[in-house]
């Protein structure tokens, strides 16, 4: 086995993210939601305040900041490069398309991931200091799990970016998710079930692989998984495929499925 | 151990056939140029060493390691200089040599590998600025990081001044003395006649030559090169001509009365005296030593039937 390669993209990576001002942008703003919600939470949300309930406050901002961002660092991470012809040039060094693949990913989402946990960190302070309560391993959990939904979609956006080869198709395709997973997904469920309800077929509920598909959508999976792992306020359904153990098998797969089809899609292609 | 083995490569592009069933061998320590016209399908098979692109058929080795199955293996002891790149957009030229450092893991000093590709002042300046020229001496400096025992460059002059292509030159030559394989591709002659020790000629994806620049000349025959003027359009000329035994190469001009041949030296009079026979009443008739330029031509041009 050759020894791990990617670590010197990854680092010019986070240098090239840093450097820009869409991506402090980005960045700037989680932080400042974070702070916000630490901030706002004492104040507006229901008592006991602590760092585990604290989730279900935050968690409506960030699952639409969060696919946001992750789409936004990723989706160019390979195809502008091949547009341009920089790609070749780090193609002449000695790395394979998996490590330059791994060090994109990893370096962006680095930096990606330290925003999150200092976000949180920030928003933690301002619920425990003075009166609320800190409970470790929820919140801990909570940071875990963001971090890994920020991956989630920071890779969802790297493998649109390696599955097309010019920077319009991958703008079409980031947006073209965004729009369906985070802005209509809940209206669309809306409106199925409304349909179905109208015609006649259903009193009310889904049948169970229409509401198992809705219930796939990497935010709702989410979801799930803070109000079964984190919350202790919240809950999560009892039937086996709306479980939380369930939805980490689906968060699982979500970050490890599109990339690696993408990728091995990437590998045989011609530059 | 060859530097590179390349055994029955095709590309095909659809329709297209890039790369016919190339065989070559570059022979550690050897500067080899690799001619053609553009689009006879240099880059392709650079590529292909580079695993930029997959062959259609065949393989191809650098030290050994093959360049599909173990494309980081086969680069580990390369330098580059890709055709149609492009800088990183936000890095300076210095950043791009320290990156090129780290890549390789190797020691080099930023400074002298700058100064050595003659970019030094604009070292802090940020690379996408650069004019194409100096973007090449650039990425040229990338390539020499780390000593590299192959350097496989394609169409390094491209964007240079004369100086530069000269400078590039005696590069490549310092290289060659401090023990690195060369492999680099043109399809300006004069280059690679300057500094190869053998050539390879590819014309439309066909391997059509591979020799040293002395054997190339003396398989057209001692370069012996007569222009016949003859009195008139006369269809049978170039066909006696052809047929005449020691002739490597024949053509006609448009109006049909100079006819310009190529073969051994032994083989002038036979011309004459077929043409002759013929019944084609030469008017004058001179001779030249073929230039490696003719020969280029010859091989690359349409004019060969």
């Amino acid at each position: 086995m050759r020894r791990v390669q990617w670590g010197p993209i990854a680092r010019e990576e986070a240098a090239l993210l840093l450097r820009a001002r869409s991506a402090r942008w980005l960045f700037g703003l989680l932080i400042f939601v974070c702070v916000a919600g630490g901030y706002l939470y004492p104040v507006v949300g229901p008592e006991p305040h602590t760092t585990a309930r604290f989730s279900s406050f935050l968690i409506g901002w960030l699952t639409t900041l969060v696919p946001l961002i992750g789409l936004l660092i990723g989706y160019n991470a390979i195809c502008s490069d091949r547009a341009s012809g920089s790609l070749l040039l780090t193609l002449s060094m000695p790395y394979s398309r998996r490590d330059l693949v791994a060090g994109k990913l990893f370096g962006r989402m680095g930096l990606f991931a330290a925003t999150i946990v200092g976000g949180l960190l920030a928003a933690g302070v301002l619920v425990v200091y003075p009166y609320g309560e800190l409970v470790v391993s929820p919140f801990l959990g909570f940071a875990a799990l963001t971090v890994g939904f920020g991956l989630l979609y920071t890779a969802l956006g790297v493998a649109i970016s390696m599955a097309v080869s010019t920077k319009q198709r991958a703008t079409v395709l980031a947006f073209g998710v965004f729009f369906l997973f985070v802005l209509v997904w809940d209206v669309l469920e809306m409106a199925v079930t409304f349909a179905l309800v109208r015609v006649g077929f259903i009193d009310g509920e889904l049948p169970g692989i229409v509401a198992f598909l809705f219930a796939a959508e990497p935010g709702s999976v989410y979801g799930r998984l803070i109000a079964g792992f984190v919350d202790p306020a919240g809950s999560v359904s009892g039937t086996w495929y709306l479980n939380e153990w369930t939805a980490l098998v689906l968060f699982c797969l979500w970050i490890v499925c599109p990339l690696g089809l993408a990728f091995w899609r990437f590998s045989e292609c011609d530059l | 151990m060859s530097a590179i083995e390349v055994t029955g490569v095709s590309k095909r592009y659809g329709s297209l056939l890039a790369l016919d069933r190339v065989d070559l061998t570059v022979e550690e320590g050897e500067i080899f140029g690799f001619l053609g016209p553009n689009g006879a399908g240099k880059s392709t098979l650079l590529n292909i060493l580079l695993d930029f692109t997959k062959p259609t058929h065949g393989s191809a080795t650098i030290f050994g390691a093959d360049c599909q199955v173990n494309p980081v293996a086969a680069r580990e002891r390369l330098g580059v200089l890709p055709e149609g790149y492009d800088v990183y957009d936000r890095l300076t030229g210095r950043e791009h040599i320290e990156y090129a450092i780290r890549s390789k893991d190797a020691d080099d000093d930023p400074v002298a590998v700058l100064r050595r590709v003659g970019i030094r002042e604009d070292g802090d300046r940020k690379a996408s600025e650069y004019s194409k020229g100096m973007a090449q001496r650039l990425v040229l400096g990338m390539a020499l990081v780390g000593e590299p025992d192959l350097l496989l460059l394609d169409e390094p002059t491209s964007g240079l001044d004369p100086n530069g292509a000269a400078e590039m030159r005696r590069i490549i030559e310092a290289e060659n003395e401090r023990g690195a394989t060369v492999f680099f591709s043109s399809h300006i002659l004069e280059q690679v006649q300057a500094v190869c020790d053998r050539v390879a000629i590819l014309q439309g994806g066909d391997l059509v030559a591979v020799d040293t620049i002395q054997g190339l000349r003396e398989s057209l025959g001692g370069g012996t090169k007569l222009i016949i003027t003859i009195d008139g359009h006369r269809p049978s000329a170039l066909e006696t001509v052809r047929e005449t035994a020691g002739v490597e190469t024949a053509r006609v001009s448009e109006d049909g009365t100079t006819l310009t041949v190529t073969c051994t030296n032994d083989a002038k009079m036979d011309v004459l005296v077929g043409l002759h026979g013929a019944g084609v009443d030469v008017v004058n008739f001179r001779t030249e030593e073929a230039s490696l330029e003719d020969m280029f031509i010859e091989y690359t041009g349409g004019s060969r039937q």
